[in-house]
């Protein structure tokens, strides 16, 4: 387990470097002049000049990166170009909305997927099985963004239970704050139920058709003792590798279910500094992304192997 | 619908579910597909030009199929073009990664450990990437547009691909057969070309299709957050975007461009469903 | 005073929607009694032993009586016949690589069923679990026991998993092929060890395998299956001495000793012509008729019921033979 750890870790660390080459160069490469770019069409050669040296946007690329890099791991986000901002103040505020919104549907999710597709796995000739199984390929079909509009339509404009958008702070009112991450939260994890459903529904089949499960039954568990207690532990290895993978989608999904219920979440103020061209803001905010997607890869990995024997014992 | 009297009937049921997927999902695609390439020919009216005194039209409007949007812009005519970007983004997408994710997953396959190690592992870090994020950043950067829109979908389905192909290229070359060409001194590339690509075609078909049903969901997506196609480039997503800005989500213009991506996507995977039933018998369980 | 018999069969049908794989099967195993059952694969044989066990392949259904303990399993539900299972009736299955959960250390999976069963304690279930190491001549039990699956062999696996089988000394033990997915060399351990044990703990044994010399060794009786019946059945002395049935003759003839083996050309080792009919396509009247030397228009139109004489055939071997034009 030692060395499994000490390898998953390393390669964490091997990721978000690679990463943030990665989109350092996106960045810098593609995006050409950043000060230009962030100036506009009009701006005169003078004003770009001195917005580059004014932050260093003259020096090697190279020594651009360490000093961003070596700042990002201080917790230094860079400012942002108009408002001079710390990107620390704007990103922390609004990982107050996101985070909560992302984990709760990701929970939402795995609680449908997993009695829904272990029970249409194990029905799959029964009328709530077949239903089921129609539901989950549906549900892949519909853009978590119709989701978010179709639910605020009913629950929201027909019903009047929820608002259709805008956010409560926590500070102001609990109530309201959850109130306003209800409908989101539903709409994301509904929408990543459903393909988690058959996920669950193929890792189950494929379980439950295993000999072991057999030698359970055998030994006189009945088919739920040997579902329950040798089934889905075995299930939830392939189904903690699913989820590691999903998290990716997820973010997508968070960063869209933001702009439909108007909360000002981390993505929506991606989305405002793309629009305003606040390269070094959107680069920073991008790369916390990305650090959080994979340590959340690196936890399910660290999972798995607690999870997993063969994995723990290797050497 | 004709079935050898020798073919084992074990299973009548499953079988003809299956031919069901498979004919819906035909159907459907060819659907979309022709809406698509027709919207090259002809469209009802022009989809971008406003005509303000035919503003919020119902469906069924006299000249308007399915009514017009709040500047009097033809819907039919917008979904045509619509199902045009989500055809040719979706398409462009999923076809980059193919060949991307095909060359990469058998130089993986075959070509040693370090190889593997190198693009499996680079895999893994382009996976833990959010496609949203790639796109957001390529947006901010050179911009957003269509083809902006199909590099952030090859970023993003490329490193599955990769994976999906190498496990792929791995079980057909340890086959019997490969060992046979190896004996006889084939170049790698040969047997590669040659042996295994064949083998994994089924496999690339497959994927192509349920990707580029993703494809088409990320573009709704991207669109709808005002960071993908932009006009005169017209997508479902950016529809719905703006029916709920400017009518609000309870007009049904809200409707269309969602029930319009829901079953091309359904019928999209439909059809890869069935297509793997049909030409990879061995992942269709996973299914 | 008589004991009633560890099992009883009568006229057990197991099929799949309309298609039969086992179609009336019946035998009696006394209680400690030892009984094999031989057969080409497809011939049934596996299906007879799941139905007896009640677990089917989803889809499968049992009919007829499988009488034991007083009860008739094929009746019960499946909370009742887990309460039987791995207590009065327990399997030994095929592959012990894949037929042991691999999140779990072994010590634990055979302490599991004491504890299930026999009402003891965590603790006693594994120094019991433990014992029964020891009995089945596994190394260091101790520490075996906190093994997970993939940590031991084939051959240690397959002794765990006789000793999960045994844990309760049940009434009857079903042996599917325990050892076709072992080496050579420990086939002929586990066999003995299997053996021994049930001997030791006088449970009845069914001994499902298509090896003839390991069910001479083992068995008193032995019942020859051929596409979901039984064609013949009796003691295995007089069986395999004097087979009545062609089916038989010809799976004692196809068996290769050390003076039919030769493969030069003037090898004498012969086989049955054609293969088992698939269940969907079955030849009406004795099912071996068109693989049989001595078929005749009655073989292709009546289906033969198992004589007197323990053969189910019109024609057995031995008999007048008649001569078809």
């Amino acid at each position: 387990m030692p060395v499994y750890i000490a390898r998953k870790l390393a390669f964490f660390l091997l990721a978000v470097l690679v990463a943030s080459i990665a989109i350092f160069l996106l960045i810098r490469g593609a995006g050409g002049n950043v000060a230009a770019v962030i100036l506009g069409k009009d701006a005169t050669a003078e004003a770009i000049n001195a917005l580059a040296q004014q932050y260093g946007l003259d020096r090697p690329l190279f020594v651009q990166y360490f000093d961003w890099i070596g700042n990002l791991l201080q917790g230094d986000l860079g400012r942002s170009f108009r408002t001079n901002e710390p990107v620390t103040d704007l990103v922390v505020s609004r990982l107050s909305i996101s985070i909560p919104l992302c984990v709760s549907g990701l929970i939402l999710g795995l609680v449908i997927a997993i009695p829904a597709g272990t029970y249409s796995a194990l029905n799959s000739d029964k009328p709530l099985g077949a239903v089921i199984a129609l539901l989950s390929q549906v549900g892949i079909a519909v853009p978590v963004f119709w989701a978010g509009i179709l639910l605020s339509l009913l629950f929201g404009v027909r019903l009047g239970w929820l608002p259709t958008g805008g956010w409560t702070n926590w500070d102001v009112s609990l109530w309201g704050a959850v109130r306003s991450l209800v409908l989101p939260v539903i709409s994301l994890g509904l929408i990543l139920g459903a393909s988690l459903t058959r996920y669950v529904r193929s890792a189950v089949l494929d379980v439950m058709n295993q000999d072991y499960v057999r030698t359970a039954r055998a030994t006189g568990m009945t088919r739920m003792q040997a579902l329950l207690q040798v089934g889905l532990r075995n299930a939830a290895l392939p189904i903690a590798t699913v989820v590691g993978l999903q998290i990716a989608e997820l973010i997508g999904g968070t960063v869209i279910i933001e702009t439909v219920f108007s909360l000002p979440g981390l993505s929506r103020m991606i989305l405002a500094n793309v629009a305003a061209r606040e390269v070094i803001v959107v680069q920073s905010t991008v790369m916390l992304i990305i650090i959080f997607v994979m340590f959340i890869n690196l936890i399910v990995d660290l999972l798995y192997g607690v999870l997993d024997p063969r994995v723990r014992l290797a050497r | 619908m004709t079935i050898a009297p020798t073919a084992t009937p074990a299973k009548p049921r499953r079988r003809r579910r299956r031919n069901l997927t498979l004919t819906i999902g035909i159907v459907v695609t060819a659907a979309f597909m022709a809406m698509a390439l027709a919207s090259f020919f002809y469209l009802p009216h022009n989809p971008n030009v406003p005509r303000i005194p035919d503003r919020l039209l119902p469906a069924g409007s006299p000249g308007y199929l399915l009514g017009t949007d709040a500047l009097g812009r033809d819907i039919f005519s917008q979904l045509m073009v619509g199902a045009r970007t989500s055809l040719t983004v979706g398409a462009g997408g999923a076809l980059i990664s193919l060949v991307i994710g095909t060359i990469a997953g058998l130089s993986a396959a075959a070509f040693g450990r370090v190889a593997d190690e190198t693009i499996s592992r680079g895999a893994d870090i382009m996976l833990s990437i959010p496609g949203m994020v790639t796109a957001l950043v390529l947006a901010a950067t050179i911009g957003s547009g269509a083809l902006t829109t199909i590099l952030a979908l090859s970023a993003f389905f490329t490193p599955s691909f990769t994976r999906v192909i190498r496990s792929a290229a791995l079980s057909v070359m340890q086959e019997d057969f490969i060992t046979a060409a190896r004996l006889y001194d084939r170049p790698t590339w040969f047997i590669l070309l040659r042996h295994v690509l064949p083998n994994v075609a089924g496999v690339m078909i497959v994927q192509f299709t349920l990707y580029f049903a993703a494809g088409i969901l990320t573009e709704a997506g991207l669109s709808y957050l005002g960071v993908g196609v932009t006009r005169p480039s017209i997508s479902w997503g950016m529809m719905l975007n703006e029916a709920q800005q400017q009518v609000g989500i309870s007009s049904p213009l809200a409707m269309w461009p969602g029930l319009a991506i829901v079953i091309v996507v359904l019928g999209l995977n439909l059809l890869g469903d069935g297509l793997r039933d049909v030409l990879d018998p061995k992942l269709a369980r996973r299914a | 005073m008589t004991t009633p018999p560890a099992i009883e069969v009568k006229n057990l049908t197991v099929g799949y929607e309309d298609l039969n794989a086992v179609r009336g099967v019946s035998f009696t195993l006394p209680a400690g009694g030892r009984m094999g059952l031989v057969g080409e694969s497809g011939s049934g044989k596996s299906m007879t032993a799941l139905a007896l066990m009640g677990l089917l392949p989803a889809g499968w259904q049992a009919h007829g009586e499988v009488l034991h303990d007083g009860v008739n399993l094929v009746s019960q539900s499946d909370r009742v016949l887990s309460s039987r299972r791995g207590r009065t009736i327990s399997m030994v299955f095929q592959d012990p690589m894949s037929s042991l959960n691999p999140v779990r250390r072994v010590g634990d999976q055979i302490a599991d069923v004491i504890h299930r069963h026999n009402g003891v304690g965590r603790r006693e279930a594994m120094r019991q679990a433990v014992d029964l190491m020891v009995q089945m001549n596994l190394p260091r039990p101790e520490q075996l026991a906190r093994s997970y699956p993939h940590q031991i062999s084939g051959g240690q696996k397959q002794r765990i998993m006789i000793a999960m089988a045994l844990a309760c000394y049940p009434q009857l033990i079903i042996a599917d092929e325990p050892t076709t997915a072992l080496d050579v060399t420990v086939q002929k351990q586990v066999l003995r060890l299997l053996n021994a044990a049930t001997r030791e703990r006088n449970s009845a044994l069914l001994m499902i395998t298509h090896d003839l010399p390991v069910i001479a060794a083992m068995c008193d009786t032995v019942a020859v299956m051929y596409a979901g019946r039984i064609v013949e059945y009796g003691p295995v002395q007089d069986v395999f001495r004097n087979p009545r049935h062609h089916y038989t003759r010809g799976l004692l003839d196809s068996q290769p000793t050390m003076d039919n083996i030769a493969l030069d050309g003037s090898s004498r080792l012969v086989s049955i012509p054609g293969m088992v009919p698939p269940l969907q396509r079955l030849p009406s009247g004795c099912a071996f008729n068109p693989r049989c030397p001595a078929a005749t228009e009655k073989c292709r139109t009546e289906m033969p019921e198992l004589a007197p004489n323990g053969a189910a055939c019109w024609h057995p071997v031995g008999a007048v033979q008649v001569v078809e034009a």
